[in-house]
């Protein structure tokens, strides 16, 4: 710790009846320049720990659900398939995700604020209930009292730990959600920031936004299941169950493209000294996912019959693709950011040099154009198809839809986070990165792995493979049904797809955990491996469209995503042949 | 509220509305919760009964 200074302050809180002095302790981080509240430190640190154990425990579970499926290695017999399935689901979407968040959303209001942590005790508090709700639950599934799936529909019944475990968590998080507001309160009252949070903490806020809503949904239907699985509530109405459910369910997958969207910005910051090209329209789109995208939770009724069309389509078209608007605008955003970036640093050679001359042997910045390129091209063109009421129906309940799900949180989201760790490891745990040979190719091999994995989903759903089935040839079953026989080249893709990926996991929680625990410390700017780059210079002159490179990409995408779309509505025809 | 220089310096309108994260958050609950919530349980528990004559044997 020797270049790191450390600073007492005093604060003088303006609280008239007892006027207390709180004594707050700093130190200034001598690589970026933030004053980092070690209280607010030490919290980032553990809730980053804890994604880090429940991300390890998803993808064990993973690798034996894809050697399951993977018919000619039919590994787990069937309870375990589906105990399997409800603990990956849990594990991977609810526990690591949310806990790398609350990381972020601390360091987002805090280190990026130059400002103090409002309640460092009840960050605590937060954190010891969510590691009791994930163990109580993670317990239950295991003995085998919650086979109900992630998504635990009614009259499927678990436990009532198992839902009270997940209600323990989800207090936990709405207590670090609202530390965050109230750390955002203390920056604004004591101008730690100038007239607007920064972009990166605007897209945290909007991500913390959303939670307030997912987590509300939340209790309105855990609450009730919770009484009804003790016995003091009658019945639980399924449509009525799925239809709260799934409000939970969709919002809080909106969460993390708002905080994955903030890390893009924040690398494009970091690696190349990049800033939105125009912050108003970036901030704009967030504004877009904070009033609409919670709507877009109906496109997980589309076949329910109890809901009118009308709200269907209301939810799903019209508002969603406000919200759509606002992905697109973010996926053009932050490449253009890193693009007119590299230009004003002299990479301005015909449309792509900017790219080619990109700090590709950074390993946050790999992670994050590759997360980029994979939510846009697999994630978002499927997402956009497969949440169309006309279009759904061809992939309902298939596993394309953890195909597209594996191209949003998995090799969007996940990616993000894994990229952003390779900072926080120097910057917050203050620890060299131990292996960064591998961590260079680490980002590739998860990409393409998910990537094979992801699209062999989605073409077996297409095919008619249904999802969270444990022997989808229906062997000894009263009917059979004969696959395209192309499907067991797509099986194979997808289990090598999903060993890859698992190998490329298992190499990054290598590298954090031998880095965070063993690694040399971080003395000062001259032990810093990744870049930290001053902000680009501004443009000499102004000739042109800032960023021409990223408008052919967007065509590109443009075009692949017209092809899609005319192909998806092409094999509905072929469906219902009318004559 | 001591702090404030009233119309020394007027923030645009826009900024005003992006600013307010209470603003923000009371628009996203609301709009979510009216079109996608309250509409939506409107619609199921609108819905009729099934007759007892289909239920009954469904239930064994
Ligand atoms: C090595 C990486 C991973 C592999 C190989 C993998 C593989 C799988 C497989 C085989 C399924 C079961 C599909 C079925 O039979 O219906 C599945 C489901 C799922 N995965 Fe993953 N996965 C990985 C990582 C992740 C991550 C990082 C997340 C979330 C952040 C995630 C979220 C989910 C969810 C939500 C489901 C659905 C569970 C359900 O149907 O209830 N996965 N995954
Ligand atoms: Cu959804």
């Amino acid at each position: 710790m020797s270049n790191t200074i450390e600073v007492t302050e005093t604060h003088h809180e303006p609280s008239p009846n007892k006027g207390t002095i709180i004594n707050t302790i700093f130190r200034v981080c001598d690589i970026t320049g933030f004053k980092v509240d070690l209280r607010a430190e030490k919290l980032i640190r553990v809730n980053a720990v804890a994604a880090v154990v429940s991300l390890l425990l998803a993808v064990v579970a993973a690798i034996l659900l894809v050697f399951t499926r993977y018919q000619p290695v039919h590994l787990l017999p069937a309870e375990w398939y589906y105990r399997l399935v409800t603990f990956h689901g849990l594990n991977a979407l609810i526990f690591w995700i949310i806990f790398f968040e609350i990381a972020g959303l601390y360091f987002g209001s805090t280190v990026i604020l130059n400002t103090r942590f409002c309640a460092p005790k009840l960050g605590w508090v937060g954190f010891i209930l969510m590691v009791l709700g994930l163990v109580m639950s993670n317990y239950m599934i295991l003995i085998g009292k919650a086979d109900v799936m992630l998504t635990s529909y009614t009259p499927l019944k678990a436990h009532p730990l198992y839902y009270l475990g997940v209600i323990l968590f989800a207090v936990g998080a709405l207590i670090g959600v609202i530390l965050f507001f109230g750390n955002l309160m203390i920056a604004r009252r004591e101008k730690t920031y100038g007239d607007s949070l920064p972009l990166v903490a605007y897209g945290l806020m909007t991500a913390a936004i959303i939670a307030v809503i997912t987590l509300a949904t939340g209790a309105i239907i855990y609450i009730p299941t919770f009484l009804w699985s003790l016995g003091l509530v009658q019945n639980i109405d399924p449509a009525m169950y799925k239809l709260i459910w799934w409000g939970l369910g969709h919002s809080s997958q909106q969460i993390n493209v708002a905080a994955m969207v903030s890390i893009w910005y924040m690398v494009s910051f970091l690696a190349v000294g990049g800033t939105s090209i125009n912050e108003r329209i970036s901030r704009t789109a967030f504004v877009l996912y904070i009033l609409f995208i919670c709507l877009a939770s109906a496109h997980h009724l589309l076949t329910d019959p109890g809901v009118s069309s009308a709200w269907k389509v209301w939810n799903t078209s019209y508002a969603m693709y406000l919200a759509v608007l606002a992905s697109m605008i973010h996926a053009f955003a932050v490449p253009s950011s890193f693009e007119s970036a590299q230009r004003r640093w002299g990479y301005n050679k015909g449309l792509f040099e900017w790219l080619s001359k990109a700090p590709w042997g950074n390993p946050a910045f790999s992670s994050i154009i590759l997360a980029v390129i994979g939510f846009g091209f697999i994630g978002g063109t499927t997402g956009v198809i497969f949440g169309m009421e006309q279009t759904n129906i061809i992939v309902h309940n298939t596993i394309a839809i953890p195909g597209h799900f594996k191209g949003t949180v998995v090799i969007g989201t996940t990616l993000t986070f894994m990229g952003i760790t390779y900072y926080l490891i120097p910057l917050i745990f203050r620890r060299k990165i131990v292996g960064m040979g591998w961590a260079k190719w680490q980002p590739w091999l998860f990409f393409i792995g998910i990537a094979l994995l992801s699209i062999s989903m989605i073409v077996l759903g297409q095919l008619g493979v249904p999802r969270r089935h444990w022997d989808a040839t229906f062997s000894g079953g009263p009917f059979t049904y004969n696959f395209n026989p192309a499907v067991d080249f797509f099986w194979t893709l997808m289990m090598l797809g999903g060993s890859l990926a698992f190998i490329s996991v298992t190499i990054w929680i290598g590298i954090v955990v031998t880095s965070v625990f063993f690694g040399p410390r971080v003395n000062g700017p001259q032990d810093m491996q990744l870049k930290i780059s001053p902000l680009a210079p501004p443009a000499k002159s102004h000739k042109g469209f800032e960023a021409p490179g990223t408008l052919v990409l967007t065509l590109i995408f443009l075009l692949v995503f017209l092809a899609l779309f005319f192909l998806n509505w092409k094999w509905l025809a072929a469906t219902w042949n009318v004559k | 509220m001591e702090m404030n220089q009233p119309n020394q310096e007027k923030v645009p309108f826009y900024r005003m509305i992006m600013d307010d994260f209470m603003l923000l958050l009371f628009l996203g609950v609301t709009i979510y919760a009216i079109f996608y919530l309250l509409w939506g349980v409107m619609e199921l528990s609108n819905l009729p009964a099934i007759p007892d004559e289909i239920k009954k044997p469904l239930l064994k």
